[in-house]
């Protein structure tokens, strides 16, 4: 199953994202290689002719109607054209803003500019953006692909110091035969949910503590203590690599989320200035409830059919 | 409600240390060798982290490619008229896909609704739910099942998503009831 969403993830990012360069050069969307009619207006008296590679302040002025007059700073050239850096403001008209972030410079649009003479503080100038392509499979290969591998290794190593942490102290724990006592204290309830664990294997007082914190949305803790749970699920495992059953029930409760009191949430809402951030707690703890039960019901039903029981035992 | 959110609050900032403190104190006095004991544990923290580094890498790729992409807005365009029908706002949309996919993405829809929407707007109301009863299902697929190698997840994918599917449709239901 993970294979075939695994797969569709990366062929429809970058079906779509083909498609949409497709759609962009096709309606020539960042209107490629069109000039437009602009007047420069330099702040100084400039001494003439203008220097090349010096930098002149200045004020492109593309429609004073419609108060488009960015700040700018001009880089003669060879020839008369030259380059300009545009400082975007509010009234930056909305395609502008679009090629600049496809340019991808810091704080600035790049533009060339030529003219036909100066003579005055103010001329005018024909200004072009250099052609902007594939703006979508661009982002497909730095925002998606390259960025995500990355972070996918920070979020990992990020994990090793709190991980060692819960591990080390899990380890006390064992030791001192805590986990098994707590294992001890739900077995009611534990037994049920994972008949193929015995009452009393360390992989319940692990699972028992994940869930836990994950109900008191320690993050920190409860995944540590998960990974814990399912090394020891794991020492159960007759076919390493395939998840048991006792896994999969796991699993589910771990991603249906039963943290009482979503603090983020909590707090991203008082700074928007909500006049009661919590008054969302009632529907958020009712709809993780049903959604925890129906998971652990689904899987358990799924348990039963022929296509996951047959993984447990065949050789594949 | 304020203080049930106390409580629950003040139970959260103790915890760890409280938990620690006991867990090390109750070893000492069932004379473990709680230092040694300690190091020898989390010594493969060491060894988790790096196993699940491929597990990680392949699935938060994928996703990447999928949010990078556009795929996401084209997606809500073609279930729309499904998620109509139960009373979804097409805005709220982004976010039910968003919350099993990833933490930070979801986190900056929601942000972004409330910005636009007001916190104490319906859609603004309901991505909170949303954000607070879902969880990012493939990540925890991903680091879970990888800390142990398992790649043949069987049921697990399925039963999270049909419980991510639910969480969804009753966080709009409920928003829906109680302030529609």
């Amino acid at each position: 199953m993970l294979n075939y969403i695994w797969l569709a993830l990366i062929i429809i990012g970058v079906m779509v994202a083909v498609w949409g360069d497709w759609n962009d050069i096709s309606t020539n969307r960042y209107h490629n290689g069109e000039a437009y009619e602009t007047v420069l207006q330099l702040s100084n008296t400039p001494i003439l002719p203008l220097r090349q590679s010096q930098v002149y302040q200045c004020t492109v002025v593309y429609s004073e109607e419609l108060g488009i007059m960015q700040r700018a700073e001009l880089t003669p050239g060879a020839g008369n054209s030259g380059s300009l850096h545009i400082f975007m403001d509010d009234n930056t008209p909305p395609l502008w803003r679009e090629i600049f972030k496809a340019q991808k410079n810091n704080d600035f649009l790049f533009a060339h500019v030529k003219w036909e003479s100066i003579s005055d503080q103010k001329f005018p100038t024909r200004m072009t953006f250099d052609p902007i392509r594939f703006v979508k499979l661009n982002n497909v290969t730095n925002e998606g692909i390259i960025k995500y591998a990355k972070i996918a290794v920070e979020l990992a190593i990020g994990l090793i110091g709190i991980m060692a942490l819960w591990l080390g102290i899990m380890k006390i724990a064992e030791q001192a035969g805590l986990v098994a006592k707590l294992a001890g204290v739900l077995k009611p309830i534990t037994t049920r949910l994972f008949p193929d664990v015995p009452a009393d294997h360390p992989a319940m007082g692990a699972m028992i503590m994940n869930i836990s914190a994950n109900m008191l949305g320690l993050a920190n803790a409860a995944t540590p203590l998960g990974l814990k749970a399912m090394e020891e699920l794991n020492k159960l495992n007759k076919k390493l690599g395939t998840a048991t059953d006792a896994m999969c029930t796991f699993l589910v409760i771990n991603t249906s989320n039963v943290q009482l009191i979503p603090a983020t949430v909590i707090a991203i809402r008082a700074s928007a200035g909500s006049s009661n951030p919590t008054d969302i707690l009632g529907p958020v703890i009712v709809a993780t409830t049903v959604n925890t039960i129906v998971g652990i019901i689904t899987v358990k039903l799924l348990a039963k059919l022929s296509v996951f029981r047959r993984q447990l035992t065949t050789e594949v | 409600m304020e203080t049930f959110v106390n409580i629950i609050s003040t139970i959260s900032i103790l915890a760890i240390p409280a938990l620690i403190l006991f867990i090390v104190i109750y070893g000492a006095i069932k004379k473990v060798k709680i230092y040694e004991a300690f190091v020898e544990g989390a010594k493969e923290g060491f060894n988790v982290g790096v196993r699940i580094i491929p597990y990680l890498v392949a699935m938060l790729v994928a996703i990447g490619i999928f949010r990078a992409g556009g795929a996401m807005e084209l997606l809500a365009r073609i279930i729309y008229p499904i998620t109509n029908l139960i009373g979804m706002p097409a805005e709220a949309l982004p976010m039910a896909i968003m919350r099993p996919l990833s933490g930070s993405g979801a986190l900056g829809v929601m942000s972004e609704i409330i910005k636009t929407h007001g916190a104490d707007s319906l859609i603004g109301r309901m991505v909170s739910v949303m954000m607070g009863s879902g969880e990012t299902t493939f990540y925890v697929l991903a680091v879970y099942f990888g800390s142990i190698s398992i790649t043949k997840t069987r049921q697990a994918v399925p039963a999270g998503i049909v419980a991510d599917v639910v969480g969804i449709v009753m966080s709009v239901w409920l928003v829906n009831l109680i302030w529609g």
